[in-house]
């Protein structure tokens, strides 16, 4: 049988510093949540196999510093996104309207051949805290910016309860692999499932 | 002549190639970068010469690391490259090394982290492999490499190199190495092949998974793919860095992508580069006071550009000196560099850090992304000397 090439799944998790990037991707990734905060420096990523649908695909999740100015973290983080995720905090205004900042530079950056029907998935983080009372961004407004940004799969998690992580993540493989497999049909020339019968024979790497 | 920052030319104009005897032969290496940093050395795979890391040395150095590019001289067995590679680092005064190998290059290392537990403080694994059994059970042949001739050892090796239509950026990576191929001579090109085809195969590494990168590409590469996934399953808890493309060189077709995650191997492995980042707030000037030799970042380009002729001529001699004198030019050149110099509309007004290693690598990609370098060294022509060769060997048959 031929060995089938791994697909692969680069998710891009982005916004504003202190609302729970990191946090989410451990949680989801390593099944840990730490309450001591600590910035995230450049860049980072995780990666995880998961089932998606039938298929086995290998996630990479990249972690960045919220505090950077988007511009400044250039296109080797972004090349081959096949997913944007886009972390709010609940209780923070300000996290919330900057998503449409985090959206453009993503589009920007990443410049993705659909632009239109690129994946994003939002997530509203902290839920837990105080119970829900110090709460400032209603679901429904939430909700309200997703859809008027071309339906845009939204959900409300706590990284610290574990509250929705997997479910979000799960979301996140599947919009991505969808546009992993759109990639590949767009682009026939770069696609070698079966790794070429002239390089089986080959004794020499380059 | 004028020389765009990043580019070949601009490296050779600025990054002095080395020599040092072993025994009665040559090392040839590039070594770039503030000696106090413990340095990533970086092994080609069969066709590759130090040569072909310029991008990583160019750009990792201007982050403050110390990059070496090596290139062993013919050697004819695993043992022999072990003790000869231990020699030379020794000639060059290096002791704990981090390794990034590349095919026959990572086999290399691991070869050495076997042998030498001591050394090796990490690894970054490229594509490559645990055992050579496959390629010597596949040349039939390899008693009779050292008697055949230049011009069928390099087809044999370039036959590794996929065919066939390629991306802007792939394609001209197998320019680079096909040219650089063409460096090497008949004894050279002979002796890397017997390494690859030699039976041999990869003991205990006691460099501990934590410090082990996997960087392999998702698309293709000539070592099998069964092979690659035996060192996935050896070092099962390595970091996989997998690239999603860039074919057998992605140290030139991906640089940023590579370089990246060279960075994030060092910083998790404990190397500290040695970077005066004096960011907005002021408050990261402690590491000025070296002398001048700290590496700055220049603004907005990553390394400094060459400016006029002066210099560029002696710095490709070997001597020390004016490798120092090149550490100056370009710690003379970058003054300082800010968070971002394009200022555009700052929504977020919060507290800005100085800007982190990382990040800096970034503005470097984004810029190379834009202008998108041409490192083909052909002129232009983009027929390819892999393709003249296997025209040449049709013709022949």
């Amino acid at each position: 049988m031929a060995t089938r090439k791994r697909t692969l799944l680069k998710v891009i998790i982005l916004g504003d510093s202190g609302v729970g990037k990191t946090s989410l991707m451990n949680q989801y990734v390593n099944k840990k949540f730490s309450n001591q905060y600590k910035a995230t420096i450049g860049a980072d990523f995780l990666t995880k196999e998961v089932q998606v649908e039938d298929r086995l695909v290998t996630m990479q999740i990249w972690d960045t510093a919220g505090q950077e100015r988007f511009q400044s973290l250039g296109v080797a983080f972004y090349r081959g996104a096949d997913c944007c995720v886009l972390v709010y905090d609940v209780n923070v205004m300000k996290s919330f309207e900057n998503l449409d900042n985090w959206r453009n530079e993503f589009l920007i950056q990443a410049n993705p051949s659909d632009r239109e029907n690129f994946p994003f998935v939002v997530l509203g983080n902290k839920v837990d805290i105080d119970g829900g009372n110090s709460r400032v961004v209603a679901e429904k407004k939430a909700k309200g910016w997703c859809t008027s940004k071309g339906n845009i799969p939204y959900f409300e998690t706590s990284a610290k309860e574990d509250l929705n992580v997997e479910a979000a993540f799960q979301c996140i493989a599947k919009n991505a692999l969808k546009n992993e497999t759109e990639e590949e049909i767009y682009l026939p020339d770069t696609i070698d499932v079966n790794n070429g019968g002239s390089q089986s024979k080959s004794t020499c790497e380059c | 002549m004028a020389t765009r920052p990043g580019d070949y030319t601009h490296f050779k104009s600025i990054v002095p190639l080395k020599r040092v005897s072993i025994g009665t032969k040559y090392w040839r290496y590039y070594d770039y970068g503030p000696k106090s940093v413990p340095p990533l050395i970086c092994i080609p795979g069969t066709a590759g010469t130090a040569e072909v890391f310029y991008k990583q040395i160019l750009t990792l150095s201007s982050k403050g690391y110390r990059v070496i590019a090596a290139d062993a001289p013919p050697v004819w067995s695993h043992q022999e490259w072990v003790n000869s590679f231990e020699k030379f680092l020794d000639t060059i005064g290096v002791h704990h090394v981090h390794i990034y190998g590349t095919s026959l290059g990572g086999f290399l290392a691991q070869l050495f982290a076997h042998y030498r537990p001591r050394r090796v403080q990490s690894l970054v694994l490229s594509n490559t492999f645990l055992d050579t059994r496959e390629f010597a059970a596949a040349t039939t042949w390899s008693s009779l490499i050292t008697w055949t001739p230049e011009f069928l050892l390099k087809r044999y090796i370039l036959s590794g190199i996929r065919d066939g239509p390629q991306e802007p950026l792939i394609a001209d990576s197998i320019d680079f190495v096909v040219s650089q191929l063409e460096t090497l001579s008949k004894k050279e090109l002979a002796a890397r092949l017997t390494l690859n085809t030699t039976v041999g195969a990869i003991g205990q590494v006691l460099v501990p998974d934590s410090d082990i990168t996997i960087m392999d590409t998702n698309d293709y590469c000539a070592t099998p793919q069964a092979l690659r996934e035996e060192v996935g399953v050896r070092y099962g808890g390595a970091r996989k860095a997998v690239l999603k493309t860039g074919g057998d060189f992605p140290f030139l077709s991906r640089a940023d992508e590579v370089n990246l995650h060279l960075q994030l191997h060092l910083r998790r492995v404990g190397v500290e580069a040695l970077v005066v980042t004096k960011g907005p707030g002021g408050s990261d000037d402690s590491a000025q006071g070296e002398d001048g030799r700290g590496f700055l970042q220049h603004p907005d380009l990553g390394m400094p550009p060459a400016e006029g002729g002066t210099g560029e001529g002696s710095s490709t001699s070997s001597s020390n000196s004016s490798a120092s004198e090149a550490y100056r030019q370009k710690a003379g050149l970058g003054n300082e560099w800010t968070m971002c110099p394009c200022n555009a509309t700052d929504w977020d007004s919060r507290k800005k850090f100085p800007l982190d290693l990382l990040v800096a690598a970034s503005i470097e990609a984004t810029i190379q992304g834009h202008g998108l370098p041409n490192d083909g060294l052909l002129g232009g022509s983009k027929v390819s000397i892999m393709r003249y060769w296997q025209l040449a060997m049709y013709n022949l048959y």
